[in-house]
């Protein structure tokens, strides 16, 4: 793509964009309590995130991407098999679901565990913290309730967000490894899951589970 | 005058049944699919419960009365000159009501002047315990044949069943749920509420932890009732769960500063089979004077 701006892609211009469509999806996921709508926002939410990688990648070498490309596509699916899951809510969707569920959970184990034996010494310990959060996350998704997966992605998001800040520059990484659109995006699920306990807090009468009046 | 007639599904206590002077049509129960047994009267819900837990592999099938049955009931009123309200499980779940057609078409043959109505609880156990006693209440309110079943129709519709298990080894017993969910569910120690609804049982929400849920369902309960509890009938069951069903029945009278009058109902094959030892139940409705 030709540039618009002097001396920026507008691959690189297209990233921000789609960027900026994942925040306001990925801060529209935490404001859903039934699952099969929360799996269906976080599914786009996914697929924009995928794409924005797949731009920074046209723009700057998609070899730089495509650990990101990968799983964010791995995102993208698992978020839309979980959706057909539980809107189908039958015993064999359920099933399906699980099974895939087990099987992610081996994948993102296997793959983190390469990954982490190839990071420096010195910040394995983050890339370790960032595995088990991530697969706590998945795991927490696929839990009952509204609290377990709200939970989860703060931890996740905030060892994300460790990994794109100062800390990875304390620990050597150097300020390119600054990525302010994905500290946008993690931070944008630390704020949507504050706001949806100050909206749940301003409603402490109305019970979790609902019956029908007679 | 007319007699009462329903299907095993109710769950009554044979007390409840001499005392309300309702005839229970049994469903039958097999360990074996050759040898089937009327539940109450060839196996008690105790001795049935004992092998369902001792044997872990076990998944007994149950089966509807039979047309035969039901005439075999009928006959005996429909000679006395009575009219007969005869009221079943939901059809959504068993053929009992299948067979209280066939047993009417061949009884009006030989009882054309007699007026048998079918009605269809869309509910079980507990659930259409809890209408049967509210018709029982209409019949000795001297309501008639024709007005009783229109305001049954009333007390059906407002009728609301939930029932938490306290394990999903039955529910894959009987081919309900995976293996993979049991397995999952059992480690993560979930506790399913389900509902009845339109007639079919259903998932509300699925919860951590049997206290917590039965927290939740004490707190919803609360929601959906404390503003109409003059107007309405509750019901407690369970399934070889007697003290937690007495704590639950405390908890609830605590929290919604009643007296449930109904007594502690004993859950009986037709929901046993499936949702198995420990499970609690919960049902309400609208008494049959004030759904009008």
């Amino acid at each position: 793509m030709d540039n618009i701006f002097y001396g920026v892609s507008n691959w690189f211009i297209l990233a921000q964009v789609l960027g900026v469509i994942t925040i306001f999806f990925e801060f529209w996921t935490y404001q859903v309590k039934d699952k099969a709508k929360f799996f269906l926002i976080s599914a786009i939410s996914s697929f924009f995130w995928m794409t924005m990688f797949v731009s920074i990648g046209i723009a700057t070498g998609i070899s730089t991407q495509i650990s990101l490309i990968v799983a964010a596509s791995y995102s993208t699916v698992r978020n839309s098999v979980f959706a057909v899951t539980f809107r189908k809510n039958t015993m064999q969707s359920k099933e399906g679901g699980l099974i895939f569920l087990l099987v992610m959970i081996v994948v993102a184990l296997v793959a983190g565990t390469l990954a982490v034996i190839n990071t420096p010494p010195q910040v394995r310990w983050l890339h370790i913290l960032g595995m088990i959060t991530s697969i706590t996350f998945v795991v927490c998704q696929y839990l009952p309730g509204v609290h377990y997966v709200r939970a989860a992605v703060v931890a996740y998001a905030a060892v994300v967000l460790l990994t794109q800040s100062p800390i990875n520059i304390l620990e050597g990484y150097g300020i390119e490894r600054w990525n302010i659109m994905g500290m946008m995006i993690e931070s944008s699920k630390i704020i949507s899951v504050i706001v949806f306990y100050v909206r749940f807090a301003k409603n402490p009468d109305k019970p979790q589970l609902q019956f029908a009046k007679p | 005058m007319y007699q009462i007639v329903s299907d095993g599904g109710c769950d009554f206590s044979p007390e409840e049944v001499k005392k309300s002077g309702v005839a229970v049509v049994p469903f039958y129960v097999s360990f074996d699919q050759q040898t089937y047994m009327k539940e109450g009267v060839d196996i008690t819900k105790e001795v049935y419960f004992e092998r369902l837990m001792s044997e872990k592999t076990l998944f007994p099938k149950t089966s509807q009365p039979t047309p035969q049955d039901y005439i075999d009931v009928l006959k005996p009123f429909l000679d006395e000159g009575k009219d007969i309200f005869l009221f079943t499980i939901s059809s959504k779940l068993s053929g009992s009501f299948a067979s209280t057609v066939i047993a009417k078409d061949m009884l009006s043959e030989d009882y054309p002047d007699r007026k048998i109505e079918l009605i269809d609880s869309f509910n079980v156990s507990i659930g259409q315990g809890l209408i049967l006693r509210e018709i029982v209440k209409m019949r000795d309110a001297g309501y008639s044949l024709e007005k009783t079943v229109e305001e049954t129709a009333k007390v059906i519709k407002s009728t609301h069943v939930y029932f938490t298990l306290n394990t999903l080894e039955y529910l894959k017993r009987g081919g309900r749920i995976g293996p993979t969910t049991a397995l999952v569910g059992g480690i993560l120690g979930l506790s399913p509420i389900l509902q009845v609804e339109n007639g079919e049982v259903s998932q509300l929400d699925n919860v951590r932890g049997r206290k917590r849920a039965l927290q939740l369902i004490e707190a919803a309960m609360v929601d959906a009732l404390k503003d109409d509890l003059e107007n309405i009938n509750m019901s407690i069951g369970h399934i070889v769960s007697e003290e937690d069903a007495i704590a639950f029945k405390a908890n609830t009278e605590a929290a919604l500063s009643i007296k449930i009058p109904n007594p502690i109902t004993e859950i009986g094959v037709t929901v046993g089979s499936h949702a198995g030892p420990g499970a609690l139940a919960f049902a309400y409705c609208k008494k049959y004077d004030k759904v009008s």
